[in-house]
């Protein structure tokens, strides 16, 4: 009679294999766990390095512009009517009295000009002038070069039409779309 | 615990019969003398053992002791298991079996209901079974009237052979037993010894100094009958001669040969003269086989039991045959009990265990290299970038870039809206580079407009610019205005303000950009010829030509200059 073989198949046999079988299983489903876990980690990681190598080239291409950019956003913030005059005041301080004359300044909310076809604000200014021809254009070239944000939509130059009073001033009449945030 | 503690799973000798190993010892008892000796199988030598008395094998007390002696000798001869063969000569008794049970094909059935139901198979059911053991001995001869008898025998040697067993036990040395009955071993013997005569019936008359076995052969050397004749301490049973002269009239065998085997010490030695004035036909012999050394020639069990037939040699009958072969003369009368057996695993059992021994060993191998390649597989993980990756870090470089992004978008967004695509200074520059001082030109009138495409669903726009001037022209100015009227002189211009303003929109290189113009002249109607050194710039009427032109420049949606619809961000 065999009365050891249950026993030995049992505990010799069966509880090795499954404690072995349960071994491998949790050491399978660890691994596996760490894989899911790695996989996941592995594709954050590599999102990571795709967004850190894009935020890196972004930074390069921005940082030059930034002091512009930081420029602009203080020249945007200002109303354009008050910083055309003020920069006009200022030009004309540098500039013959006799040779640059404000004669008019209009300021338009609506629409017009570049302003109509895009969503960014805008406002319109009209500004009219009496000057010699190079005195204006420095003081375009002035006003232009602080004041970005005016595009240029209308130019006029006209010479003096009043026969009476013959004058070497020209007139001139500008419209510009000022930019504003 | 049994594969450290014990050598049962490595050495056999714990599952093998004691007639099969290597290192034997042989005690034969006859009621009046004790014998012991060891056998070596393997040199098929004999020498004598211990002194032994029928107290020492009796008495519990020296049971143990002659026990611990033994197995003493055998580990001193080097012996790795011992074989420990009683050879019972002091009793011999037969009891009948039921008379229903006449079927020769049922003999291996009732072999081993002799030893575990021996009631259900004898005609005596009085006999106490606690108290004997009965083995099956086949008759094969033809006519006997019954299948065979069995051999009743006490088991007042069993408490000896169980202590020899737990020696072994208890010194982890395989002490293996076997309890033979001496007469049926010598019954056995006689095919070697002294074989029947082919032809003639035989009558084998065994002599031991407790009672006289008397086998019957017919003519065939087959067993017919087997009975026995007590008579303790007398040299010889008074009915010896009547018995053996009734049984064979019984058995009608015509003057069989006599065979007698004297099987002790100093026995009747006048038993052949006497059967021969009783048996004058019949051939008496008195058998007297050689022994071994250190064999007393009266102790022919030990040597029969572990003498077989040399091979080849001729079996004299069936009866011989199938007892030497299937053991019928060589069957153990007190085998370890079955409660005890079942103690112990059997050698299937301990083979199992010791090859569980060696799977297990191999699991844990695997085992431990599936931890290894765990370990390792793991190791390799942790040891990536990846792994050690803050997972925050992702959400803070990716917040990082929509904020840049955003950045980058305004950045360009403004970079665009801020371009240089319309301004006035740079278009008095054109002015003054169309028509230079004293070029023969009086420009009377001077506008520049700018206006947007209108292009529903572009993400940028282009726009138009146009330029017209109108004047008076002398005649050395024509060829300028009709070269400004030519594409190349047109361009020729813009890229001369676009190279001195710096202003790129003026650049006419650009494919997404385009320059239209047009000069029509006519004579002036005011015009009065003077002198040249009669006129002056102002003067109207010293000019011979008006002129209208009209420049236009066109800016597609895809060119660097097309202005963004959207909202800056």
């Amino acid at each position: 009679m065999k009365f050891y073989s249950q026993s030995i198949a049992l505990f010799g046999i069966v509880l090795p294999v499954l404690a072995c079988a349960l071994f491998a299983g949790l050491g399978f489903t660890l691994k596996s766990n760490m894989l899911d876990s790695y996989d996941t980690k592995h594709a954050l990681f590599r999102t990571y390095e795709t967004n850190r190598v894009k935020a890196h080239h972004v930074e390069k291409a921005i940082s030059h512009q930034r002091e512009h950019f930081d420029r602009w956003s203080e020249l945007l913030a200002e109303d354009p009517s008050s910083a055309v005059n003020t920069n006009l005041r200022a030009i004309a301080e540098t500039l013959p009295n006799k040779e640059f004359q404000k004669t008019a300044f209009e300021r338009s909310t609506s629409k017009g000009g570049f302003g109509s076809v895009t969503a960014q604000p805008s406002s319109q200014l009209r500004i009219v002038f009496r000057g010699t021809f190079r005195t204006m254009q420095r003081a375009f070239l002035e006003l232009e070069s602080r004041m970005p944000q005016l595009q240029l939509q209308e130019l006029r130059i006209e010479p003096n039409t009043n026969q009476q009073a013959p004058s070497a001033l020209l007139n001139y009449q500008v419209n510009y779309t000022a930019w504003e945030n | 615990m049994l594969l450290r503690q014990t050598s049962r799973a490595s050495n056999p000798a714990w599952y093998q019969e004691a007639l099969d190993l290597d290192f034997q010892l042989h005690i034969r008892t006859d009621g009046r003398v004790v014998s012991a000796f060891f056998f070596d199988r393997h040199k098929a030598q004999w020498a004598k053992g211990l002194e032994l008395t029928e107290a020492d094998l009796r008495d519990p007390a020296k049971m143990e002791t002659s026990a611990a002696r033994i197995l003493v000798q055998a580990r001193s001869f080097k012996a790795t298991a011992l074989g420990v063969i009683l050879h019972i000569g002091d009793e011999f008794a037969t009891a009948e079996l039921k008379p229903e049970l006449d079927n020769p094909a049922s003999l291996q059935e009732l072999r081993e209901a002799a030893i575990h139901k021996p009631d259900t198979i004898l005609d005596d059911s009085s006999i106490p079974p606690e108290q004997n053991s009965w083995r099956v001995l086949p008759y094969p001869a033809q006519g006997s009237g019954v299948i065979g008898t069995t051999i009743t025998l006490g088991r007042q040697y069993a408490p000896l052979l169980a202590t020899f067993r737990q020696t072994g036990e208890a010194g982890n040395f395989p002490i293996i037993t076997h309890a033979l009955s001496a007469p049926l071993v010598t019954v056995m013997g006689l095919a070697q010894y002294a074989p029947p005569t082919p032809g003639k019936s035989t009558i084998a008359i065994l002599q031991y100094p407790w009672f006289t076995a008397l086998a019957f052969f017919n003519e065939h050397a087959d067993l017919l009958l087997i009975r026995t004749l007590q008579h303790r301490l007398l040299r010889h049973s008074t009915q010896l001669r009547h018995a053996v002269a009734t049984t064979n009239a019984s058995l009608e065998l015509i003057d069989p040969d006599i065979l007698i085997l004297s099987l002790g010490q100093d026995l009747d030695a006048d038993l052949q003269r006497n059967l021969s004035s009783a048996f004058p036909s019949s051939g008496i012999s008195l058998i007297t086989p050689p022994t071994p050394d250190n064999i007393p020639a009266w102790c022919l069990e030990p040597v029969i039991a572990v003498t077989p037939p040399p091979k080849g040699a001729t079996v004299p009958s069936l009866t011989f045959g199938i007892m030497r072969d299937e053991k019928w003369a060589l069957q153990d009368f007190l085998p370890p009990p079955k409660e005890v057996v079942e103690i112990y695993p059997t050698r299937a059992e301990m083979r199992l265990l010791h090859g569980v021994r060696l799977a297990r060993v191999g699991a844990f191998v695997i085992a431990v290299a599936v931890a290894v390649w765990f370990a390792f597989g793991i190791l390799e993980i942790v040891r990536r970038d990846a792994w050690t990756f803050n997972t925050n870090e992702a959400d803070f470089i990716k917040t990082r870039l929509q904020k840049l992004s955003v950045e980058l978008q305004k950045s360009e967004h403004w970079d665009n809206m801020l371009e240089d695509r319309s301004k006035a200074w740079t278009s008095m520059e054109l002015l003054s580079r169309l028509f230079p001082e004293r070029s023969g030109v009086l420009v009377k009138n001077f506008s520049h407009t700018v206006r947007p495409d209108t292009a529903p669903g572009q993400a940028k726009i282009g726009f138009v610019k146009e330029w017209k001037i109108t004047g008076l022209a002398r005649d050395e100015a024509l060829e300028r205005l009709n070269t400004l009227n030519t594409q190349e002189g047109i361009s020729a211009q813009f890229s001369e303000v676009a190279r001195i303003t710096g202003n790129p929109v003026f650049n006419p290189a650009l494919r997404t950009r385009s320059i239209a113009v047009n000069v029509r002249t006519q004579e002036n109607g005011s015009y009065k010829p003077l002198p040249l050194e009669e006129t002056y710039d102002t003067d109207e009427s010293s000019y011979s030509f008006s002129f209208d032109l009209t420049i236009t420049q066109r800016f597609e949606t895809s060119d660097p200059m097309a202005i963004h619809v959207a909202k800056a961000p």
